[in-house]
Protein backbone atom coordinates (compact mmCIF):
# COMPACT_ATOMS: atom_id res chain seq x y z
CA UNK A 1 0.00 0.00 0.00
CA UNK A 2 1.50 3.53 -0.52
CA UNK A 3 1.83 5.71 2.01
CA UNK A 4 -0.69 8.24 0.18
CA UNK A 5 -2.93 5.71 -0.49
CA UNK A 6 -5.04 6.41 2.72
CA UNK A 7 -5.06 10.37 3.39
CA UNK A 8 -6.59 10.00 -0.66
CA UNK A 9 -8.55 7.15 0.10
CA UNK A 10 -10.14 9.51 3.15
CA UNK A 11 -10.14 12.41 0.53
CA UNK A 12 -12.15 10.49 -2.23
CA UNK A 13 -14.70 9.58 0.54
CA UNK A 14 -15.18 13.34 1.69
CA UNK A 15 -15.71 14.22 -1.91
CA UNK A 16 -18.09 11.48 -2.87
CA UNK A 17 -20.51 12.45 0.49
CA UNK A 18 -19.99 15.84 -1.03
CA UNK A 19 -21.34 14.72 -4.43
CA UNK A 20 -24.45 12.68 -2.93
CA UNK A 21 -25.29 15.50 -0.83
CA UNK A 22 -25.27 17.78 -3.64
CA UNK A 23 -25.08 16.39 -6.92
CA UNK A 24 -27.32 12.99 -6.13
CA UNK A 25 -30.90 12.61 -4.32
CA UNK A 26 -33.88 13.58 -4.29
CA UNK A 27 -34.36 17.11 -5.68
CA UNK A 28 -30.95 16.90 -7.47
CA UNK A 29 -30.49 14.20 -10.05
CA UNK A 30 -32.57 11.03 -9.00
CA UNK A 31 -33.66 8.76 -12.25
CA UNK A 32 -36.57 7.02 -12.01
CA UNK A 33 -36.58 8.00 -7.63
CA UNK A 34 -33.33 6.69 -6.90
CA UNK A 35 -29.71 7.72 -7.06
CA UNK A 36 -26.05 5.92 -7.19
CA UNK A 37 -24.47 5.13 -4.24
CA UNK A 38 -21.75 7.25 -4.69
CA UNK A 39 -19.89 6.43 -1.36
CA UNK A 40 -20.68 3.11 -0.98
CA UNK A 41 -19.07 2.98 -4.82
CA UNK A 42 -15.81 5.13 -3.61
CA UNK A 43 -15.82 2.41 -0.60
CA UNK A 44 -15.45 -0.68 -2.58
CA UNK A 45 -13.63 1.46 -5.31
CA UNK A 46 -10.49 2.02 -2.72
CA UNK A 47 -10.93 -0.61 -0.14
CA UNK A 48 -9.62 -3.09 -2.88
CA UNK A 49 -5.92 -1.45 -3.03
CA UNK A 50 -5.62 -0.76 0.70
CA UNK A 51 -4.73 -3.10 3.42
CA UNK A 52 -7.14 -4.75 5.68
CA UNK A 53 -7.40 -2.72 8.43
CA UNK A 54 -7.31 0.75 6.70
CA UNK A 55 -9.86 -0.51 4.25
CA UNK A 56 -11.95 -1.64 7.06
CA UNK A 57 -11.14 1.86 9.02
CA UNK A 58 -11.81 3.97 5.86
CA UNK A 59 -15.21 2.09 5.13
CA UNK A 60 -16.38 2.68 8.07
CA UNK A 61 -15.24 6.24 8.38
CA UNK A 62 -17.55 6.82 5.34
CA UNK A 63 -20.41 5.31 6.80
CA UNK A 64 -19.66 7.65 9.85
CA UNK A 65 -19.71 10.93 7.45
CA UNK A 66 -23.41 9.14 6.05
CA UNK A 67 -24.77 8.76 9.14
CA UNK A 68 -23.65 12.62 10.40
CA UNK A 69 -24.74 14.28 6.55
CA UNK A 70 -28.23 12.12 6.28
CA UNK A 71 -31.03 12.41 9.00
CA UNK A 72 -30.44 8.57 10.04
CA UNK A 73 -28.53 7.84 13.80
CA UNK A 74 -25.70 7.67 14.01
CA UNK A 75 -23.64 3.95 12.74
CA UNK A 76 -26.32 2.52 10.52
CA UNK A 77 -24.85 3.27 7.35
CA UNK A 78 -21.02 2.76 9.20
CA UNK A 79 -22.31 -0.40 10.10
CA UNK A 80 -23.42 -1.44 6.39
CA UNK A 81 -20.48 0.04 4.93
CA UNK A 82 -17.81 -2.10 7.15
CA UNK A 83 -19.81 -5.14 6.12
CA UNK A 84 -19.26 -3.96 2.29
CA UNK A 85 -16.11 -2.64 3.55
CA UNK A 86 -14.94 -6.28 5.04
CA UNK A 87 -16.69 -8.37 2.05
CA UNK A 88 -15.03 -6.49 -0.21
CA UNK A 89 -11.23 -7.27 1.13
CA UNK A 90 -12.31 -10.80 1.89
CA UNK A 91 -13.34 -11.56 -2.11
CA UNK A 92 -11.37 -8.91 -4.12
CA UNK A 93 -9.21 -11.86 -4.78
CA UNK A 94 -12.08 -12.78 -7.20
CA UNK A 95 -11.50 -9.38 -9.03
CA UNK A 96 -9.22 -11.20 -11.36
CA UNK A 97 -11.59 -13.35 -13.10
CA UNK A 98 -13.17 -10.76 -15.06
CA UNK A 99 -14.96 -7.82 -15.18
CA UNK A 100 -18.33 -9.18 -15.16
CA UNK A 101 -17.46 -10.60 -11.76
CA UNK A 102 -16.45 -6.58 -10.18
CA UNK A 103 -19.32 -5.69 -11.79
CA UNK A 104 -21.64 -8.27 -10.36
CA UNK A 105 -19.83 -7.51 -6.83
CA UNK A 106 -20.63 -3.97 -7.39
CA UNK A 107 -24.30 -4.98 -8.05
CA UNK A 108 -24.45 -6.85 -5.08
CA UNK A 109 -22.52 -5.61 -2.86
CA UNK A 110 -24.34 -2.03 -2.93
CA UNK A 111 -27.50 -3.95 -2.59
CA UNK A 112 -26.70 -5.32 0.50
CA UNK A 113 -25.49 -1.94 1.75
CA UNK A 114 -28.83 -0.87 1.44
CA UNK A 115 -30.43 -3.32 2.50
CA UNK A 116 -28.42 -3.72 5.69
CA UNK A 117 -29.43 -0.08 5.93
CA UNK A 118 -32.93 -0.73 5.85
CA UNK A 119 -32.91 -3.43 7.92
CA UNK A 120 -30.79 -1.96 10.96
CA UNK A 121 -32.68 1.25 10.18
CA UNK A 122 -36.24 -0.94 11.03
CA UNK A 123 -34.52 -2.32 13.96
CA UNK A 124 -33.55 1.19 15.38
CA UNK A 125 -37.41 2.44 14.89
CA UNK A 126 -36.26 4.42 11.42
CA UNK A 127 -39.51 2.79 9.47
CA UNK A 128 -36.99 2.46 6.33
CA UNK A 129 -38.90 -1.11 5.58
CA UNK A 130 -42.37 0.73 5.24
CA UNK A 131 -41.51 2.80 2.24
CA UNK A 132 -43.31 1.50 -0.31
CA UNK A 133 -40.63 2.00 -2.67
CA UNK A 134 -38.29 0.42 -0.70
CA UNK A 135 -37.22 -2.77 -3.00
CA UNK A 136 -36.63 -0.03 -5.82
CA UNK A 137 -34.52 1.89 -3.42
CA UNK A 138 -32.48 -0.66 -3.07
CA UNK A 139 -32.16 -2.61 -6.72
CA UNK A 140 -32.05 0.82 -8.75
CA UNK A 141 -29.10 2.26 -6.82
CA UNK A 142 -27.19 -0.96 -7.08
CA UNK A 143 -27.70 -1.12 -10.68
CA UNK A 144 -26.49 2.92 -11.63
CA UNK A 145 -23.62 1.91 -9.15
CA UNK A 146 -22.67 -0.46 -10.69
CA UNK A 147 -22.76 1.21 -13.90
CA UNK A 148 -20.96 4.23 -12.48
CA UNK A 149 -18.45 1.69 -11.08
CA UNK A 150 -16.81 0.92 -15.06
CA UNK A 151 -15.44 4.63 -14.86
CA UNK A 152 -14.77 4.72 -11.12
CA UNK A 153 -13.55 1.84 -10.42
CA UNK A 154 -10.28 2.49 -12.97
CA UNK A 155 -10.14 5.85 -12.47
CA UNK A 156 -9.86 4.94 -8.69
CA UNK A 157 -7.19 2.25 -9.07
CA UNK A 158 -4.84 4.47 -11.20
CA UNK A 159 -5.21 7.06 -8.39
CA UNK A 160 -4.64 4.94 -6.10
CA UNK A 161 -1.84 2.53 -7.93
CA UNK A 162 -0.22 5.24 -10.17
CA UNK A 163 -0.38 2.65 -12.67
CA UNK A 164 -3.10 2.22 -15.12
CA UNK A 165 -2.30 -1.34 -15.85
CA UNK A 166 -2.87 -2.50 -12.65
CA UNK A 167 -6.24 -0.53 -12.67
CA UNK A 168 -8.40 -3.88 -12.45
CA UNK A 169 -6.37 -6.07 -10.04
CA UNK A 170 -6.58 -5.87 -6.62
CA UNK B 1 -1.95 -13.53 5.14
CA UNK B 2 -3.91 -15.71 7.71
CA UNK B 3 -3.16 -13.84 11.01
CA UNK B 4 -3.86 -10.27 9.15
CA UNK B 5 -7.51 -11.38 8.05
CA UNK B 6 -7.54 -12.53 11.53
CA UNK B 7 -7.00 -9.01 12.90
CA UNK B 8 -9.18 -7.58 10.20
CA UNK B 9 -12.13 -9.83 11.51
CA UNK B 10 -11.88 -8.80 14.76
CA UNK B 11 -11.74 -5.16 13.93
CA UNK B 12 -14.95 -5.50 11.67
CA UNK B 13 -16.54 -7.33 14.48
CA UNK B 14 -15.07 -4.30 16.82
CA UNK B 15 -16.41 -1.68 14.07
CA UNK B 16 -20.07 -3.25 14.02
CA UNK B 17 -20.00 -3.26 17.77
CA UNK B 18 -19.41 0.73 17.85
CA UNK B 19 -21.97 1.10 15.49
CA UNK B 20 -24.55 -0.79 17.09
CA UNK B 21 -24.14 1.21 20.37
CA UNK B 22 -23.62 4.35 18.13
CA UNK B 23 -27.12 3.61 16.84
CA UNK B 24 -28.48 2.68 20.26
CA UNK B 25 -27.40 5.56 22.38
CA UNK B 26 -27.73 8.07 19.64
CA UNK B 27 -31.90 6.44 19.56
CA UNK B 28 -31.82 6.91 22.64
CA UNK B 29 -30.75 10.32 23.52
CA UNK B 30 -33.28 11.18 20.55
CA UNK B 31 -30.28 13.09 18.12
CA UNK B 32 -28.89 15.37 21.22
CA UNK B 33 -25.48 14.82 23.25
CA UNK B 34 -22.57 13.69 21.44
CA UNK B 35 -24.19 13.13 18.40
CA UNK B 36 -25.72 16.05 18.31
CA UNK B 37 -22.01 17.87 18.99
CA UNK B 38 -20.41 15.47 15.90
CA UNK B 39 -23.29 16.32 13.36
CA UNK B 40 -22.81 20.44 14.43
CA UNK B 41 -18.85 19.86 14.01
CA UNK B 42 -19.65 18.13 10.46
CA UNK B 43 -22.34 20.15 9.31
CA UNK B 44 -20.27 23.02 9.85
CA UNK B 45 -17.38 21.88 8.18
CA UNK B 46 -19.56 20.45 5.16
CA UNK B 47 -21.96 23.09 5.07
CA UNK B 48 -20.03 25.81 2.97
CA UNK B 49 -18.50 23.29 0.80
CA UNK B 50 -22.03 21.97 -0.21
CA UNK B 51 -23.36 25.40 -0.83
CA UNK B 52 -20.48 25.62 -3.33
CA UNK B 53 -20.87 22.38 -4.48
CA UNK B 54 -24.66 22.93 -5.02
CA UNK B 55 -24.36 26.72 -6.87
CA UNK B 56 -21.73 24.99 -9.01
CA UNK B 57 -24.26 22.13 -9.76
CA UNK B 58 -27.28 23.55 -10.07
CA UNK B 59 -27.44 24.88 -13.47
CA UNK B 60 -26.20 21.12 -14.66
CA UNK B 61 -29.01 19.55 -12.27
CA UNK B 62 -31.28 22.29 -13.69
CA UNK B 63 -30.00 21.60 -17.63
CA UNK B 64 -30.79 17.88 -17.33
CA UNK B 65 -33.98 18.29 -15.50
CA UNK B 66 -35.20 20.47 -18.26
CA UNK B 67 -34.19 18.14 -20.38
CA UNK B 68 -36.28 15.47 -19.06
CA UNK B 69 -39.36 17.97 -19.12
CA UNK B 70 -38.43 18.43 -22.60
CA UNK B 71 -38.25 14.85 -23.52
CA UNK B 72 -41.69 14.01 -21.52
CA UNK B 73 -43.63 17.32 -23.25
CA UNK B 74 -42.34 15.95 -26.57
CA UNK B 75 -45.15 13.43 -26.46
CA UNK B 76 -47.52 15.23 -26.12
CA UNK B 77 -46.67 18.17 -28.67
CA UNK B 78 -45.75 16.13 -31.42
CA UNK B 79 -47.12 18.37 -33.69
CA UNK B 80 -45.01 21.43 -32.57
CA UNK B 81 -41.59 19.69 -31.86
CA UNK B 82 -40.11 20.73 -35.19
CA UNK B 83 -40.74 24.50 -34.48
CA UNK B 84 -39.28 24.33 -30.97
CA UNK B 85 -36.81 22.62 -31.42
CA UNK B 86 -34.27 25.34 -31.93
CA UNK B 87 -35.30 27.48 -29.44
CA UNK B 88 -35.46 25.24 -26.83
CA UNK B 89 -31.79 24.99 -26.32
CA UNK B 90 -31.15 29.22 -26.21
CA UNK B 91 -34.35 29.31 -23.81
CA UNK B 92 -34.16 26.33 -21.36
CA UNK B 93 -31.23 27.93 -19.34
CA UNK B 94 -33.18 31.47 -19.35
CA UNK B 95 -36.51 29.28 -18.63
CA UNK B 96 -34.37 27.65 -15.71
CA UNK B 97 -33.34 31.49 -14.41
CA UNK B 98 -36.66 32.73 -14.63
CA UNK B 99 -38.29 29.46 -12.67
CA UNK B 100 -36.06 30.07 -10.20
CA UNK B 101 -36.89 34.56 -9.86
CA UNK B 102 -40.32 33.26 -10.08
CA UNK B 103 -40.26 30.71 -6.84
CA UNK B 104 -37.89 33.25 -4.94
CA UNK B 105 -40.67 36.69 -5.90
CA UNK B 106 -43.16 34.07 -4.76
CA UNK B 107 -41.83 32.99 -1.80
CA UNK B 108 -41.34 36.43 -0.36
CA UNK B 109 -45.04 37.31 -1.11
CA UNK B 110 -45.73 34.55 0.65
CA UNK B 111 -47.97 35.90 3.99
CA UNK B 112 -47.45 33.35 6.70
CA UNK B 113 -50.62 31.70 8.39
CA UNK B 114 -51.55 34.25 11.22
CA UNK B 115 -48.87 36.94 9.91
CA UNK B 116 -45.99 34.52 12.03
CA UNK B 117 -42.34 35.83 11.71
CA UNK B 118 -40.64 33.99 9.07
CA UNK B 119 -37.33 33.77 7.03
CA UNK B 120 -36.44 33.11 3.47
CA UNK B 121 -34.24 30.12 3.77
CA UNK B 122 -32.42 28.10 0.87
CA UNK B 123 -31.79 24.47 0.13
CA UNK B 124 -28.51 23.62 0.12
CA UNK B 125 -28.15 19.84 0.55
CA UNK B 126 -30.10 16.49 0.68
CA UNK B 127 -29.82 13.96 2.49
CA UNK B 128 -26.91 11.26 2.14
CA UNK B 129 -28.99 8.56 0.59
CA UNK B 130 -32.52 8.03 -1.25
CA UNK B 131 -33.70 6.70 2.47
CA UNK B 132 -33.19 10.13 3.87
CA UNK B 133 -36.38 12.35 3.84
CA UNK B 134 -34.61 15.43 4.71
CA UNK B 135 -32.92 18.73 3.29
CA UNK B 136 -30.51 20.91 4.97
CA UNK B 137 -31.28 24.89 4.76
CA UNK B 138 -28.98 27.48 4.83
CA UNK B 139 -30.29 29.20 8.11
CA UNK B 140 -29.74 28.48 11.60
CA UNK B 141 -30.30 29.31 15.39
CA UNK B 142 -27.99 32.31 14.08
CA UNK B 143 -31.37 33.45 12.36
CA UNK B 144 -33.63 32.93 15.10
CA UNK B 145 -33.97 29.13 13.76
CA UNK B 146 -34.78 26.46 16.43
CA UNK B 147 -35.64 22.97 16.84
CA UNK B 148 -39.78 22.21 16.00
CA UNK B 149 -40.42 25.20 13.38
CA UNK B 150 -42.51 24.80 10.85
CA UNK B 151 -41.05 25.00 7.26
CA UNK B 152 -43.29 26.22 4.24
CA UNK B 153 -43.16 26.81 0.53
CA UNK B 154 -45.49 28.52 -1.70
CA UNK B 155 -47.25 25.33 -1.71
CA UNK B 156 -47.79 24.43 1.58
CA UNK B 157 -46.54 22.34 4.43
CA UNK B 158 -42.65 21.15 3.94
CA UNK B 159 -41.93 19.70 7.49
CA UNK B 160 -40.34 21.10 10.76
CA UNK B 161 -36.80 21.92 11.43
CA UNK B 162 -35.06 18.94 13.45
CA UNK B 163 -31.76 19.74 14.16
CA UNK B 164 -29.91 23.26 14.24
CA UNK B 165 -26.39 24.38 13.97
CA UNK B 166 -25.37 27.98 13.85
CA UNK B 167 -25.92 28.41 10.45
CA UNK B 168 -27.52 25.52 9.25
CA UNK B 169 -30.94 23.32 9.62
CA UNK B 170 -32.34 20.05 8.89
CA UNK B 171 -35.86 20.16 7.92
CA UNK B 172 -37.55 16.67 7.88
CA UNK B 173 -39.99 16.88 5.04
CA UNK B 174 -43.41 15.50 5.55
CA UNK B 175 -42.81 12.42 3.55
CA UNK B 176 -40.63 11.03 5.93
CA UNK B 177 -42.43 8.10 7.95
CA UNK B 178 -41.32 9.39 11.08
CA UNK B 179 -43.09 13.00 11.09
CA UNK B 180 -46.60 13.22 11.84
CA UNK B 181 -48.80 16.13 11.26
CA UNK B 182 -52.11 17.10 12.98
CA UNK B 183 -54.14 17.87 10.19
CA UNK B 184 -57.61 18.96 9.37
CA UNK B 185 -60.48 18.27 6.45
CA UNK B 186 -61.88 21.47 5.52
CA UNK B 187 -64.82 19.41 4.00
CA UNK B 188 -66.02 17.39 7.31
CA UNK B 189 -63.56 19.62 9.74
CA UNK B 190 -62.84 16.65 11.87
CA UNK B 191 -59.32 15.79 12.80
CA UNK B 192 -56.58 13.00 11.81
CA UNK B 193 -52.97 12.56 11.44
CA UNK B 194 -50.96 12.62 8.58
CA UNK B 195 -48.09 10.54 8.15
CA UNK B 196 -45.34 10.07 5.52
CA UNK B 197 -44.43 6.99 3.19
CA UNK B 198 -41.58 7.83 1.77
CA UNK B 199 -42.20 9.08 -1.93
CA UNK B 200 -45.46 9.15 -2.96
CA UNK B 201 -48.75 9.74 -1.12
CA UNK B 202 -49.27 10.45 2.42
CA UNK B 203 -51.10 8.28 4.65
CA UNK B 204 -54.35 9.61 6.63
CA UNK B 205 -55.65 8.55 9.80
CA UNK B 206 -58.94 9.65 11.69
CA UNK B 207 -59.36 7.57 14.77
CA UNK B 208 -62.85 9.19 15.37
CA UNK B 209 -63.99 10.21 11.85
CA UNK B 210 -67.71 10.37 12.57
CA UNK B 211 -67.77 11.58 8.74
CA UNK B 212 -66.26 10.00 5.45
CA UNK B 213 -63.83 12.06 3.42
CA UNK B 214 -64.30 12.49 -0.45
CA UNK B 215 -61.74 12.72 -3.22
CA UNK B 216 -60.29 16.27 -3.12
CA UNK B 217 -61.09 17.06 0.28
CA UNK B 218 -58.44 19.78 0.78
CA UNK B 219 -56.22 18.40 4.02
CA UNK B 220 -54.68 21.50 6.27
CA UNK B 221 -52.43 21.18 9.40
CA UNK B 222 -55.32 21.79 12.76
CA UNK B 223 -52.73 23.59 14.74
CA UNK B 224 -51.35 21.23 17.80
CA UNK B 225 -47.85 21.09 16.73
CA UNK B 226 -47.68 23.37 13.16
CA UNK B 227 -49.84 26.78 12.66
CA UNK B 228 -53.07 26.24 11.60
CA UNK B 229 -54.47 26.09 7.92
CA UNK B 230 -51.20 25.69 6.58
CA UNK B 231 -52.41 23.86 3.16
CA UNK B 232 -51.05 20.04 3.53
CA UNK B 233 -52.68 18.08 0.29
CA UNK B 234 -55.73 16.67 -1.23
CA UNK B 235 -57.23 13.57 -0.48
CA UNK B 236 -56.68 10.55 -3.00
CA UNK B 237 -59.60 8.20 -2.43
CA UNK B 238 -62.98 8.42 -0.43
CA UNK B 239 -63.01 6.60 2.88
CA UNK B 240 -65.12 5.80 5.74
CA UNK B 241 -64.52 4.85 8.86
CA UNK B 242 -65.40 0.98 9.59
CA UNK B 243 -67.10 0.41 13.28
CA UNK B 244 -64.26 0.16 15.83
CA UNK B 245 -60.98 1.00 13.28
CA UNK B 246 -59.53 4.00 11.97
CA UNK B 247 -60.82 5.72 8.53
CA UNK B 248 -57.49 5.40 6.77
CA UNK B 249 -56.38 6.90 3.28
CA UNK B 250 -54.28 8.47 1.41
CA UNK B 251 -53.06 12.06 0.51
CA UNK B 252 -51.34 14.05 -2.36
CA UNK B 253 -48.69 16.40 -0.68
CA UNK B 254 -49.03 19.71 -2.29
CA UNK B 255 -45.68 20.06 -1.82
CA UNK B 256 -43.30 18.95 -4.93
CA UNK B 257 -40.11 17.33 -2.94
CA UNK B 258 -38.22 17.39 -5.93
CA UNK B 259 -38.11 20.80 -6.74
CA UNK B 260 -37.98 22.41 -2.94
CA UNK B 261 -35.49 25.17 -3.73
CA UNK B 262 -36.91 28.18 -1.55
CA UNK B 263 -38.45 27.62 1.59
CA UNK B 264 -39.88 29.77 4.15
CA UNK B 265 -39.20 28.97 8.39
CA UNK B 266 -41.93 30.19 10.81
CA UNK B 267 -39.50 31.37 13.25
CA UNK B 268 -42.50 33.40 14.81
CA UNK B 269 -44.16 29.96 15.90
CA UNK B 270 -42.94 28.87 19.28
CA UNK B 271 -43.11 24.97 19.30
CA UNK B 272 -44.55 23.48 22.46
CA UNK B 273 -42.85 20.29 21.72
CA UNK B 274 -39.71 20.51 20.52
CA UNK B 275 -38.89 17.23 20.91
CA UNK B 276 -41.93 16.00 18.80
CA UNK B 277 -40.06 15.25 15.62
CA UNK B 278 -38.82 11.77 16.43
CA UNK B 279 -41.22 9.43 16.26
CA UNK B 280 -44.78 11.32 16.54
CA UNK B 281 -47.08 9.25 14.57
CA UNK B 282 -47.06 6.22 17.30
CA UNK B 283 -46.87 9.07 19.96
CA UNK B 284 -49.85 10.15 17.97
CA UNK B 285 -51.78 6.88 17.92
CA UNK B 286 -51.14 6.21 21.40
CA UNK B 287 -52.89 9.48 22.87
CA UNK B 288 -55.99 9.11 20.54
CA UNK B 289 -56.52 5.43 21.58
CA UNK B 290 -55.92 6.69 24.87
CA UNK B 291 -58.92 9.29 24.13
CA UNK B 292 -60.73 6.70 22.72
CA UNK B 293 -61.01 4.24 25.02
CA UNK B 294 -63.32 3.94 27.93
Amino acid sequence: MRQVALPLSLTLVVLAALAQTTVFGEGSIQPLGASPAIVTLVVIAVVRHLDPEPALLVAFTAGLLMDLLGGSPLGLWALALTTVGYLTVRLRHHADRGLLLVAVGIFAFTFLGNALFSIAGTLFGQRTLTDPDVIDLMVLPALYTMILGAAVLPGTAKLLLRNREAAWKP
Amino acid sequence: MFRRFDRAGGLFIGLLAVSFLLATFDVRSDGQGVGSVLREGTQALFAPLQRLTTSVSRPVVGFIDGIAEVASLRDENDRLVNRVQDLEALVRDAEALQRRLEELEKINDLEPPGELAAITARIVSNGSSDFDHVRFIDRGSDNGVVMGHPVIDDNGLVGRVDAVGDNWARVRLITDPRLGVGVRDLATNETGWVSGQGDGPLKLEMFLAGEAVGVGDLIVTDGSRFPPDIAVGVVLEAAESQAGFALTTEVEPFIETARLDFVKVLVGWSPLDTAAGTDEASAFGRSALSRAGP
